[in-house]
C-alpha cells in the first residue's frame, strides 16, 4: 500500500493525520500529549494545596470561547463517568455541562480524588466516592473566577455572581465570561478548600437530571478515537501470535525467513510468550504472523505467569471444585449453624456452579508506544488505573516515571478488562517492540489473540445447606464456595484476609436468617482471572438467590412473599422490593399465559452490590427448548443519583450483560486451550435474547452507591428463579443454553 | 485500485484480497469504521456499499472496485443518515460507543431501503452485536425513526 | 470427531465378525512378493537425489496427514482415528530401530505400502491406503524408501497400541479381505491416452488416493471402484460427517462447470471462482495438493475432466435463478439474510475466489447435506497456501443456531438461485452435532522435515 499517508495529509482532510491531532479535537489533542502545563508556575502554586483534587489548573483549563476542559481522574468506558463529571464540577462551576470537553487525565498525584486515596476507575466508584470532592474542585474554580472578575472589574468580589459561563457585576450590569477571566483566575492561587461552600442540592440545574452525554455525538458518527484508532507520525503496526497455553514459551521458528519475505513485513520478533510480527500495516502484520510456525516450549519451572496445563478442562475443573473438602475460611458466622443443621427436622442442600467468562469487549485490545528522541516514552493504552499502569511501565522499561507519558484513551468497553493484569495487556510488547524498532508501533491484538490471553471471570462451585423450622421458614443456611478470588488470582496465592471479590453477594447478603455461614475454600486453579462487571456478585448472588427460591420452595413459600418476610426489618431493602414489584404490575409468579399465547413465570431476586441495592423481576417463557426473556423489572437504589438517564442506560446494560451470562455465555477449556477464539464459538447476548427493561430509581438518601456494575447480578437468579418455575427443572449453573428446556 | 469511498476517489495500492475494513482505516485514515471480530459476527465495521449495509471485515477490498462506498464519516450528507445520527444523540443511545458506527450505518441502510419498516423487519435488520447492551435505545431510535411507537423498554 | 478420517475402518472391522474363519493361514499370513526382494539396499548408499524424489512424493501421498500430529515430530505417528470399535493411532514412520522403521529393508517397505503388510506378515488396517498404494510405480516406491529412511529424522516415540478389543483385534482376516477388494498390480499405462492423462490417471489412482473419500464403498467399506473402468469411482462419498463429492463430469454434483485449468487452481491454491477446500479436503489440501508440481496437477486435471458424468446420478443441469425482489419472508431466509449474507452475498454469488458461492454449490446440489451441516456447525479448517493462512475463514454457528435453525438455513440455501435439493431436517443437524466438533480456528500445519 504505497499511497504516502504525508502526501494524503495535505489533500485530504479525511486522513488521519498530525495535522489533524494538531487541529485539535478533543481527543486529538490527547494524541499529540500537550496537556496542560503542569510544570508552569500555575502548577507550582497549586501543588501547595495538600487536599485531595484542588489543584484546579490541573483539571481545569477555559479557552476563550468558553469550552471548559476537564481532565477527568476517571476513564470513559461508556459507563458516562466523564458526563458526570462534567454535571458535578458544572454545577458547582457554574458552567453547562454542555461546554465541556472532558479528557482522561495524566498519571499523578493530583488527580488522586477517591476517598480512599486510590486513581483507579472500577469498582463502581468513581462518582460516589468523588463526588464531594469534585463539587468542591468545581465551587473552587468558580471562586477563582470571582476573584479574577473582581480584579478585573475594580469591584469587590461580594457584589459579583456568576451565571452560567459568566461572572456578573448586577450592578453596572457589566458580564465576562468564563473564557475571558481564565488567563487570570488560573494564576491565583487556590483558594482554601473549607472557604468555598457548596450549592444547596435543591437549587441544582444539572446535577440529578438528565443531562445529555457529552460523547453522544462524536460516539454516533464515528468521530471518538479509542486507542485502536489512534496513528502518530512515522508509526509502524504490530501483530501477535500467543502461545496456545499461557506460560509456554518460544522454542525457535521454523518459517523466519520465509515470514519475513512476505509484503509489507518489517521485521519478526520473539516476545515473552509471542511472537511478533511489525510491518507498515495492520493486516499485512497479522496474516504474516499467523504464518509464522513456532515451536513452544513448555513453561519452565521458574515461570513468572500462571502455566496452564495441557490436559486442563474446564468441565472436569467444575466437578473438582464441587468435590473440594476443605479447609474452609469463614467470611460469615452467626448463630451456630451445624447444630441448627443438625437438629431441623428439614433440611436441604444443593451443589452450584457457574462458568469461566471472557470480557468480550468490543474493542479488541491494543496499545500505541513511542521513544521520543531524548529517551522519553508515550504510551497510549486502554487502562482504568493510569498510576499503577505508569508504575508497571517504570518497572519494565527501567525508566523513571517522570519520563514515561502515559495517555488514557477512551475505552471502547469497560466490563474491567483494562485492568493492570500481568498476562493480558498488550503494552509491554508494543514497548518492546517500539524499542527495538526505533520506531513508535502500533499493536492491535486481534479478536483471536484477545480471548486466548483475556483474564476470565472467576468460577466457583458453591455447596449450600439450609435448614428450615416447622412453618418453612429458613433457619440457617451455610454456603462453603470452593473458589479463587481475582485479587487472589493477581496476587498469586490467598491473602490474610479473604478476598471479598471471592465471597461478595455470598457474604453481605441482608436476610434475617439467624444462623448462616459463609466460607471460602481456597483453590488456586491455573487460569488467569480477573475483574469481570460486577465481580463476585455476578456469580454469587446467582448462587444464593437462587438457592433462596429453592429455599422458599421446600418450605411452601412464595419467594417474594418470603424475601418481604426476611426483610421485615429492614425498610430500605423492603421499599425496594415493594418497588420492583409495583412496577411489574404487581408480584404474579405465574405460570400464567400472556397474550401471544406462551406459558410464562416470573422470579425474583434482590443483591446489595457495590454500596446499591438492586431487586429484579424476570418474565421468561420457553421458545425452541431455549429460554426466552421478555421483560426485565429492575428497582434500584443507589442512594441518591447524578443523571437519571445514564443511571437508566446502565441498567439497561448491566441487564444485558447479566442475561448474556445466564442465557448463552461460557469460556470452555479443552486440552488447555479456549475452544472459542472469536465470537461465533463465544456468542455474546444479540438483539434478538434482549428483554424489555423497565427500571425504577429510588432514592433513599442513603449513602451513594455505584451504578456500573450493581443493575448486574439480580438478572441471572431471577431469570433461573422463573425457569424453575416455569419447566420444574431447577438450573444450578450457567449458561442455560447448556439445557433444553421443554 | 481506484476506489469510490464517500463521493471520492482514491487510489490505493492493496492486495486484492485485504478487507475493505483496514484499507479504510490503515490506507485511507477513517478510523470511524471499527475492528470488533474480523469475522462477520459483531457488525462493528458496517459500511454502506452502493446502499447497502455490507461488513467491511470480511469484503476482500477488490470487490468494491466501481462501486460507491459509504463510512460513517460521510454519514451526515446523507438525509436519511442525517436524521439516523440526529435520533441516536436524542436517544442517547451510545454508551462506551465502539459499536455504535456499525450500528447507525445498519440503521441507516434499512430506512434508505425501506422508509418504513415493521417492527419485524427492524428485528431482521438490527442485528449487530452491542457489548454494552443499547439494544433497548437502538430499537427505540429506530422505532422513532420509523414512525412507530417505542413498543421495548424505556431506554 | 470431526478428523477421524477413517472411520470407513468401521465397516471393514465387521468383516472379522461376517467371515468364517477357517480359510488357509499361510494365505492370511503370507508375505506378498516384492519386486524388491533381492534388492536391498544399503541406507547409506542411498542417492539424495532419491530422497529429494521422496520428499516430493511423500506429500503427492500425503502420508504426514496421517503419519504426523499438529505439535509432534513428524512422521511420528499418533494419529488418532475413532472407530466404532475402539481407536486406533497410525504409527512411527521415522527410521528410528525401536519404535519406527528404521529396520524395515526395502521390500518390507514395499509390502507395508503397497499391500499392507508388516514384516512378519501382520496385516495392517486399511486405514493405510495400500488398496490405492498398490498402484504406486516401484520408482517411486523406491523414492519413498529413501526419504523416509534418510529424509526423515529418527524419533523414538513408541507407537500407542489399538483399543480394539479381542477377538476383534485379530489381523489376519484383512487378509482375506484384501484378497477380494485390493488389486495389487502397479498402474499399467493405458494406450491410446496421452501420456498426461496416464500421468493424472496414476496420481489419481495411486498415490493420491482420491477414491478414498470420493469414491463409494461398498458393503464391506471397499471402494467401489479403484479405476476408471467402474462408473463408482469418484461419484461422490460420505465419509465421516462430510460428503465428498463427484470428482466426475457431473454438471451439478461433480466438476462439469469446472475447467482443467479451474481444477489446477484449486489444487494448488485451495480456491477458484467455484469453490474453496473446506472439511477434510483442506487437510488433503494443505499437507498435498499444493505441493504437486505443475505438470502433475495439470495431470489430474486432464484425467478428471476424462470421467464422465451421470445425468440420471446428477439431475437437471444447475442454473442461476435470482431471487425474486419480493423476498421470502421465513426463518431460513432471515438466518441468511443475517448470518451468511455478509459473506455468501444476497445473491449468493459469493465473492469468490475467497468466499465461495453457494448458488451452484456442489455442497448445495448435492442430495447428501452433510457437508453443508457439518461446516455450518463447526466452521472451516484454515486453508495454509503456500505457508499463509487464509484471509478469511467460514466461522461455526454451532453455539448460535438451534438444529432448527440450522436446517431451515440451510433448506433455504438448497432452493434457493437455482439450488433445486431436498431440505435438510433438523435431525440430522442434531446428529453431526453430537458426532463432530469444531474447526479450530488456528492453523494446523504438519511438519514433514
Amino acid at each position: 500500500m504505497n499511497l504516502p499517508i504525508e502526501s494524503l495529509n495535505l489533500t485530504d482532510p479525511v486522513n488521519v493525520s498530525r495535522r489533524r491531532f494538531l487541529a485539535g479535537t478533543a481527543v486529538g489533542a490527547l494524541v499529540l500529549g500537550f496537556g496542560l502545563p503542569l510544570g508552569s508556575g500555575r502548577a507550582l502554586a497549586a501543588a501547595a494545596a495538600t487536599e485531595r483534587g484542588t489543584q484546579v489548573p490541573a483539571f481545569l483549563e477555559i479557552r476563550p470561547d468558553n469550552t471548559v476542559r476537564l481532565l477527568s481522574p476517571f476513564m470513559e468506558g461508556g459507563q458516562g463517568t466523564h458526563t458526570a463529571m462534567a454535571q458535578i464540577v458544572g454545577e458547582e462551576l457554574d458552567a453547562d455541562p454542555a461546554t465541556f470537553l472532558v479528557e482522561a487525565a495524566p498519571p499523578g498525584e493530583a488527580y488522586v480524588v477517591l476517598d480512599n486515596g486510590m486513581r483507579i476507575t472500577g469498582g463502581s466508584m468513581s462518582v460516589r466516592l468523588s463526588y464531594p470532592t469534585m463539587r468542591r474542585l468545581g465551587a473552587l474554580a468558580r471562586a477563582m473566577m470571582l476573584q479574577a472578575g473582581a480584579e478585573k472589574l475594580g469591584v469587590p468580589v461580594g457584589e459579583l455572581t456568576t451565571e452560567p459561563g459568566k461572572v456578573v457585576h448586577a450592578a453596572s450590569g457589566r458580564t465576562l465570561t468564563y473564557g475571558e477571566l481564565a488567563e487570570r483566575a488560573m494564576d491565583l492561587p487556590v483558594p482554601d478548600p473549607a472557604s468555598v461552600k457548596l450549592r444547596d442540592p435543591s437549587q441544582f440545574r444539572w446535577i440529578g437530571k438528565p443531562v445529555k452525554r457529552v460523547d453522544a455525538y462524536d460516539k454516533s458518527t464515528g468521530k471518538a478515537l479509542y486507542s485502536i484508532d489512534l496513528k502518530v507520525d512515522n508509526m509502524l503496526h504490530a501483530a501477535v501470535q500467543h502461545a496456545p497455553r499461557l506460560g509456554m514459551t518460544v522454542g525457535s521458528l521454523r518459517n523466519e525467513e520465509q515470514v519475513k519475505a512476505m509484503k509489507g513485513v518489517h521485521s519478526v520478533h520473539q516476545l515473552p510468550g509471542a511472537v511478533a510480527v511489525v510491518a507498515e500495516r495492520w493486516w499485512h502484520a497479522k496474516r504474516a504472523v499467523e504464518a509464522i510456525q513456532v515451536d513452544w516450549l513448555e513453561a519452565g519451572a521458574d515461570s513468572r505467569l500462571r502455566s496452564m496445563p495441557a490436559d486442563f478442562s474446564s468441565d472436569a475443573y467444575v466437578k473438582r471444585l464441587a468435590a473440594e473438602k476443605g479447609p474452609a475460611r469463614d467470611a460469615e458466622n452467626e448463630g451456630d449453624v451445624a447444630a441448627t443443621l443438625a437438629s431441623a427436622k428439614t433440611t436441604l442442600q444443593a451443589t452450584y456452579h457457574n462458568q469461566y467468562l471472557n470480557h468480550g469487549q468490543l474493542e479488541p485490545p491494543s496499545a500505541l508506544a513511542r521513544f521520543n528522541p531524548d529517551g522519553s516514552l508515550e504510551v497510549w493504552l486502554p487502562n482504568q488505573a493510569p498510576d499503577m499502569f505508569r508504575a508497571d511501565i517504570a518497572k519494565r522499561t527501567g525508566l523513571d516515571p517522570a519520563r514515561i507519558t502515559l495517555h488514557s484513551p477512551l475505552l471502547g468497553g469497560f466490563f474491567g478488562r483494562h485492568f493492570l493484569y500481568e498476562s493480558a495487556n498488550p503494552y509491554p510488547q508494543a514497548i518492546a517492540l517500539a524499542k527495538a524498532v526505533g520506531r513508535p508501533v502500533k499493536l492491535i491484538w486481534s479478536r483471536e489473540e484477545e480471548f486466548v490471553r483475556d483474564a476470565l471471570r472467576p468460577i466457583a462451585a458453591v455447596n449450600f445447606r439450609a435448614a428450615l423450622d416447622s412453618d418453612g421458614m429458613p433457619l440457617a443456611i451455610e454456603a462453603v464456595s470452593a473458589t479463587e478470588g481475582p485479587t487472589e488470582a493477581l496476587a498469586g496465592k490467598q491473602g490474610e484476609k479473604i478476598d471479598p471479590t471471592a465471597l461478595e453477594g455470598l457474604a453481605g447478603k441482608s436476610y434475617a436468617i439467624p444462623n448462616k455461614r459463609i466460607a471460602q475454600i481456597y483453590v488456586k486453579g491455573p487460569a488467569m482471572l480477573g475483574y469481570w462487571r460486577s465481580v463476585g456478585n455476578s456469580l454469587n448472588d446467582f448462587f444464593y438467590e437462587a438457592f433462596l427460591d429453592e429455599i422458599a420452595d421446600k418450605g411452601g413459600k412464595d419467594p417474594y412473599e418470603l424475601r418481604l418476610h426476611l426483610l421485615r426489618d429492614n425498610p430500605r431493602l423492603t421499599t425496594l422490593l415493594q418497588a420492583v414489584g409495583e412496577l411489574s404490575g404487581g408480584w404474579k409468579r405465574g405460570p400464567f399465559t400472556a397474550e401471544d399465547g406462551s406459558k410464562r413465570a416470573r422470579g425474583v431476586a434482590m443483591a446489595s452490590p457495590f454500596g446499591t441495592q438492586t431487586a429484579v423481576i424476570a418474565e421468561v417463557s420457553i421458545e425452541h427448548g431455549q429460554v426466552k426473556v421478555h421483560d426485565i423489572w429492575q428497582a434500584i437504589d443507589p442512594g441518591s443519583i447524578v443523571n437519571p438517564a445514564i443511571v437508566q442506560a446502565q441498567v439497561s446494560g448491566a441487564v444485558a450483560l447479566g442475561l448474556s451470562q445466564v442465557l448463552v455465555e461460557e469460556a470452555v477449556y479443552v486440552d488447555g486451550k479456549p475452544r472459542a477464539r472469536n465470537y461465533d464459538l463465544y456468542p455474546i447476548l444479540p438483539p434478538s435474547r434482549m428483554a424489555r427493561v423497565h427500571v425504577r430509581i429510588v432514592e433513599s438518601g442513603e449513602k451513594m452507591g455505584g451504578i456500573g456494575e450493581p443493575p448486574l447480578p439480580a438478572v441471572a437468579p431471577a431469570v433461573a428463579n422463573a425457569v424453575a418455575r416455569l419447566t420444574g427443572q431447577r438450573i444450578r449453573s450457567m449458561p442455560l443454553s447448556r439445557y433444553t428446556f421443554t | 485500485m481506484e476506489l469510490r469511498i464517500n463521493q471520492k476517489t482514491y487510489q490505493v495500492d492493496a492486495d486484492a484480497d485485504t478487507p475493505l475494513l483496514w484499507v479504510i482505516r490503515d490506507d485511507l485514515g477513517m478510523t470511524g469504521t471499527k475492528y470488533g471480530c474480523g469475522l462477520a459476527q459483531c457488525g462493528a465495521c458496517s459500511v454502506l456499499v452502493d446502499g447497502n449495509v455490507v461488513r467491511s471485515c470480511v469484503t476482500p477490498v477488490a470487490g468494491v472496485v466501481g462501486r460507491e462506498v459509504t463510512t460513517i464519516e460521510a454519514i451526515e450528507t446523507d438525509d436519511v443518515g442525517k436524521r439516523v445520527v440526529a435520533t441516536w444523540v436524542e436517544h442517547q443511545v451510545a454508551q462506551c460507543g465502539y459499536c455504535q458506527s456499525g450500528q447507525v450505518m445498519a440503521a441507516t441502510a434499512l430506512l434508505k431501503n425501506n422508509p418504513k419498516p415493521s417492527n419485524e423487519q427492524i428485528e431482521a435488520a438490527m442485528v449487530n452485536l452491542c457489548r454494552c447492551g443499547t439494544y433497548n435505545a437502538i430499537q427505540a431510535a429506530v422505532h422513532d425513526l420509523a414512525g412507530l411507537s417505542a413498543t421495548k423498554g424505556e431506554a | 470427531m470431526n478428523n477421524s478420517r477413517f472411520a470407513r475402518t468401521a465397516g471393514w472391522l465387521a468383516v472379522p465378525c461376517l467371515i468364517a474363519a477357517g480359510l488357509l493361514a499361510w494365505y492370511v499370513t503370507r508375505e506378498p512378493v516384492s519386486p524388491f526382494e533381492s534388492r536391498q539396499v544399503a541406507v547409506a548408499d542411498i542417492d539424495p537425489a532419491l530422497v529429494a524424489r521422496g520428499e516430493y512424493v511423500a506429500p503427492l501421498s500425503d502420508c504426514v496427514a496421517c503419519h504426523s500430529v499438529p505439535g509432534g515430530a513428524p512422521f511420528a505417528g499418533g494419529l488418532e482415528m475413532a472407530t466404532p470399535l475402539g481407536a486406533i493411532h497410525a504409527t512411527n514412520v521415522t527410521p528410528d530401530r525401536e519404535t519406527g522403521i528404521g529396520n524395515y529393508s526395502l521390500a518390507q517397505f514395499d509390502r507395508a505400502v503397497r499391500h499392507g503388510v508388516a514384516p512378519g506378515g501382520r496385516r495392517l488396517y486399511p486405514a493405510m491406503p495400500y488398496p490405492s498404494y498398490a498402484k504406486l510405480s516401484d520408482d517411486d516406491v523406491r523414492a519413498l524408501y529413501a526419504f523416509f529412511m534418510k529424509g526423515v529424522a529418527p524419533v523414538k516415540q513408541a507407537n500407542i497400541p489399538s483399543d480394539i478389543p479381542w477377538p476383534l483385534n485379530m489381523r489376519w482376516p484383512v487378509a482375506l479381505w484384501n484378497g477380494v477388494f485390493t488389486d495389487s498390480a502397479p498402474y499399467v499405462e493405458k494406450a491410446g491416452q496421452d501420456p498426461l492423462w496416464n500421468r493424472g490417471a496414476y496420481i489419481v489412482q495411486g498415490a493420491g488416493h482420491c477414491g478414498s473419500c470420493h469414491s463409494p464403498r461398498g458393503l464391506a467399506f471397499n471402494e467401489k471402484a479403484l479405476d476408471e473402468s467402474g462408473t463408482p469411482f469418484l461419484a461422490g462419498a460420505l465419509l465421516d460427517g462430510w460428503y465428498a463429492p463427484s470428482l466426475r463430469n457431473d454438471h451439478n454434483t461433480g466438476l462439469g462447470r469446472w475447467t482443467e485449468p479451474e481444477i489446477v487452481q484449486f489444487l494448488k491454491t485451495g480456491r477458484n471462482q467455484h469453490a474453496v477446500v473446506f472439511g477434510s479436503m483442506t487437510e488433503a489440501f494443505n499437507n498435498s495438493t499444493q505441493f504437486m508440481n505443475d505438470e502433475d496437477l495439470a495431470a489430474i486435471a486432464r484425467y478428471l475432466k476424462s470421467l464422465p458424468g451421470d445425468h440420471q446420478r446428477d439431475g437437471t443441469p444447475w442454473q442461476y435463478q435470482s431471487v425474486a425482489a419480493t423476498k421470502p419472508n421465513t426463518p431460513g431466509a432471515h438466518t441468511y439474510e443475517t448470518r451468511c449474507a455478509s459473506c455468501h452475498g444476497l445473491d449468493g454469488k459469493g465473492q469468490p475466489e475467497w468466499m465461495p458461492p453457494l448458488a451452484g454449490a456442489t455442497s448445495a446440489l448435492a442430495s447428501e447435506n452433510a457437508s453443508a451441516i457439518n461446516i455450518t456447525l463447526n466452521g472451516s479448517q484454515r486453508v495454509v497456501a503456500a505457508g499463509v493462512p487464509d484471509a478469511y475463514r467460514m466461522p461455526a454457528f454451532r453455539e448460535q443456531l438451534s438444529d432448527q435453525q440450522i436446517a431451515e438455513v440451510l433448506t433455504y440455501v438448497r432452493s434457493t438461485w437455482g439450488n433445486r435439493s431436498e431440505a435438510v431436517d433438523a435431525k440430522a443437524v442434531s446428529k453431526l452435532r453430537e458426532h463432530t466438533d469444531p474447526a479450530s480456528s488456528s492453523p494446523i500445519i504438519l511438519q514433514m522435515r
